[in-house]
């Protein structure tokens, strides 16, 4: 065992580090420090992925043949933390953590060399179409169905959760081809754009004033057959894919580490009684819980990036970092909240740039947190509620 | 970075997860307390003889010159089988404390690595809390050519089963640690048990006499060398207790695949499905964090202490977590002595109290954050 950096990644460190201070506009990360949020605004995602791209490093995870860096995964691991470190935007996850993947490991040729220049460059934002309104957890009885006619699929029913469908040209959907078979095997995996007839999108106002997550209704949608990623009937196959393939991705370790700096610095300056709040005991106590989690999960991640062999099945481990990943998310945001105290409770609108200017009174750094705090309520529901992945590590770890 | 063991740290799992899953079974385990001082005294000789009282021993004196991350992962073994051998109190305690000594130490040393010396740190007075860092009642002073100590000294681990104790004290040069052979004149020794089995004692010094040989290192030395072992101590218990969890997770899986009710195996039913996860969850981030505290063992002594604090604060609260459960999913098998589940209870309740317990931990890890940088 050697738990020491190879002294090279900080050379490598320094090397990001330069390279984001150039590329990244004051504003852009001013305005990615005051929202704050797991993903960034659209139209920053767009621009950053379009400026990382100009580096070559969009999708830097990817192999090398389809745009990838062949970074070391260490050297990701960097990456990462010194984007999130900088108040870089995201990338769309959607298009760099999971159409993208799919479309390079199962797609055809044809496919690949429309798809991949485009997703890489960041000419736009896609959305997730799996969820439906009768089928979460239990997404394998999904409903939508694609039926061939000629050289179209005709697609009918509805899909909820598409987060940010309202601003994507495209979706990825998965939707059924085939409804005489085992629910997971009459599944594909179907490109969308999203301006097709018969496509309506509804935003949903959601509990922290936002309204990015969406309903999709289908209504005899024609889509071109040349938009099924890979072999018709193989959609839950890549789905799982999906899961498997990135396994460290929602720990949100990087934001979690960002958002525990920004918790510590609001209660460095935020008192009580002319103390700062961080050396109130109750606060010092809770700061010391949340930071030896926080490290333990980053540690967690290293033992995978890193390629440890493990005595259970991975996709366990991959659910454990979930597990206290979207935990952490609660806690720290929860905790930025209790440290503005009752001024945590104002409405301010959820884009920032709607938001009054900040005065004596209302200093910009209330702003924000408290809607962060209410969405990341959703971080022990989205890609696998909390239940679901104790079902996983249940059946995976233990064979229960 | 790599988190697979070395070629020599897998022939130390091997043979421990041998020697340790045949000897002491819960049985044996069980008749070592009727012994007088709770120590199996062939399994210790077998564990000299495979060197591993040796592993931080320097090579100069006759050791290994092993890591602490070697010393870990042995010691996730013995806490697999909760073994209550004397380890961490002589080979990683002891050793780091010889072998940081001021005074040449090398006769000890050869002792220890032969099983035949045993040390306890003898630290605690009456009314302490973890007071590490604080002057000591116990007294060191000048007496003719040498020196005699005198004080009140509580909860010295594994002192029913050692040679030597290790006491700390105040002499004229400040905090001392001076070590004194436990056949010494002027020692009285109270011993009793503790729930899992281990042993401590009550030892009260009364003009004992010391050469000055014996003082191991004096003034802010010696509450480096302390502080330093301490942190060793605590992570090797960390570690132990880490093997103890993993250990639950594989006989509560089993119970629960055995165990029926309802005319089906318990593990069916999803609510204790997912208080399995929660263990899971629990110790896997707890091996995690033993692994950044032990990348920090080497460094500067603000930055080992607060990552130590760190460790013991996640893994303290992690096992309580496992260790609770893992009664709770026994039923009331998990109460009795003749599960396995209750004597890692007990063993991760003793280690979690030993030389800093969860709320001293959350202290030390909070105290020093401001300026962190670890």
């Amino acid at each position: 065992m050697d738990f020491t950096f190879d002294p090279e990644l900080e050379d490598f460190r320094r090397m990001v580090r330069d390279a984001i201070a150039t590329d990244l506009s004051p504003e852009m990360a001013e305005r990615q420090r005051a929202f704050g949020g797991v993903n960034s605004n659209h139209a920053d995602t767009i621009a950053w992925t379009g400026i990382l791209n100009a580096r070559g490093w969009s999708v830097p995870h990817w192999p090398v043949e389809y745009g990838g860096t062949g970074w070391s995964p260490m050297q990701l691991h960097v990456f990462n933390d010194e984007l999130n470190a900088a108040w870089a935007p995201d990338t769309c996850w959607g298009i760099t953590h999971m159409c993208g993947p799919v479309i390079y490991t199962f797609g055809s040729e044809a496919m690949k060399a429309r798809f991949l220049p485009e997703l890489r460059a960041g000419k736009y934002y896609m959305a997730q179409g799996f969820s439906e309104p009768g089928n979460g957890s239990d997404l394998a009885r999904l409903r939508t169905s694609a039926r061939r006619e000629g050289d179209h699929y005709i697609v009918n029913g509805q899909k909820i959760w598409t987060s940010g469908a309202h601003a994507s040209e495209w979706g990825f959907f998965l939707v059924r081809t085939d409804p005489d078979v085992k629910p997971q095997q009459g599944i594909s995996f179907l490109m969308i754009k999203l301006d097709t007839p018969g496509i309506t999108i509804r935003r949903i106002p959601e509990i922290n004033g936002d309204a990015d997550l969406c309903e999709v209704f289908l209504d005899n949608v024609e889509v071109p057959a040349d938009n099924l990623v890979g072999q018709e009937g193989q959609g839950w196959t890549y789905a799982k894919f999906l899961l498997e393939h990135e396994r460290t991705t929602s720990s949100f370790v990087y934001f979690n580490k960002r958002e525990f700096a920004r918790a510590r610095h609001l209660a460095s300056i935020e008192t009580a009684n002319g103390q700062p709040l961080i050396e109130a005991p109750e606060y010092a106590a809770r700061f010391a819980r949340i930071e030896a989690e926080l490290i333990a999960l980053e540690w967690s991640v290293l033992r995978e990036l890193a390629d440890e062999a493990f005595k259970y099945n991975r996709t366990a481990a991959a659910s454990t970092l979930k597990i206290a990943g979207s935990r952490l998310q609660q806690a720290i945001s929860e905790l930025q909240v209790d440290i503005l105290g009752t001024r945590a409770t104002r409405y301010y609108p959820f884009e920032v740039e709607e938001r009054e200017e900040a005065t004596a009174l209302w200093p910009g750094h209330i702003p924000g947190r408290t809607a962060n705090a209410l969405i990341s309520r959703a971080s022990t529901i989205y890609g696998g509620t909390l239940q679901i992945q104790r079902g996983i590590i249940a059946k995976l770890a233990f064979d229960l | 970075m790599d988190f697979n063991p070395s070629d020599l740290q897998r022939m130390l799992i091997d043979s421990a997860e041998r020697l340790i899953t045949e000897r002491f079974t819960l049985e044996h385990r069980r008749a070592l307390r009727a012994s007088p001082d709770g120590m199996d005294g062939d399994a210790w000789r077998t564990f000299a003889e495979l060197g591993w009282l040796a592993i931080l021993v320097p090579e100069e004196a006759g050791g290994l010159g092993g890591s602490m991350t070697d010393a870990a992962v042995l010691a996730t073994v013995l806490g697999s089988r909760c073994v209550t051998e004397p380890f961490t109190s002589t080979a990683v305690m002891g050793a780091t404390l010889l072998a940081g000594a001021a005074t040449p130490q090398g006769e000890l040393l050869e002792a220890l690595v032969t099983g035949e010396a045993r040390f306890a740190l003898a630290h605690d007075e009456p009314g302490d809390r973890y007071a590490y860092g604080v002057p000591r009642a116990t007294r060191l002073t000048t007496s003719g050519n040498g020196y005699v100590l005198s004080g009140q000294k509580m909860l010295a681990l594994d002192a029913p089963s050692a040679t030597h104790a290790i006491v700390t004290a105040n002499s004229p040069a400040g905090p001392a640690l001076v070590i004194v052979p436990l056949e010494a004149p002027g020692i009285e020794k109270a011993a009793y048990a503790l729930y899992d089995g281990s042993r401590a004692a009550d030892l009260r010094f009364d003009n004992a006499p010391v050469e000055s040989g014996q003082i191991v290192a004096e003034g802010t030395d010696a509450e480096a060398l302390l502080a330093f072992a301490l942190d060793r101590t605590r992570i090797a218990l960390a570690a132990q207790a880490v093997g103890s969890m993993e250990a639950e997770l594989d006989i509560c899986a089993a119970y629960l695949k055995e165990r029926q009710q309802f005319g089906q195996p318990i593990g069916r039913f999803q609510s204790l499905q997912h208080i399995m996860a929660d263990m899971f969850v629990a110790a896997h981030q707890a091996r995690s964090i033993l692994y950044f505290a032990l990348s920090k063992l080497d460094a500067d002594p603000a930055q080992r202490a607060r990552a130590v604090a760190l460790a013991r604060l996640q893994i303290g609260e992690a096992g309580q977590l496992v260790s609770r459960q893992a009664v709770q999913l026994h039923g009331g098998y998990g109460v009795t002595d003749e599960y396995e589940v209750s004597h890692h209870y007990r063993r991760q309740l003793v280690i979690e109290k030993q030389y800093g317990d969860v709320a001293f931990a959350v202290r030390n890890a909070s105290f020093r954050q401001v300026n962190a940088h670890v």
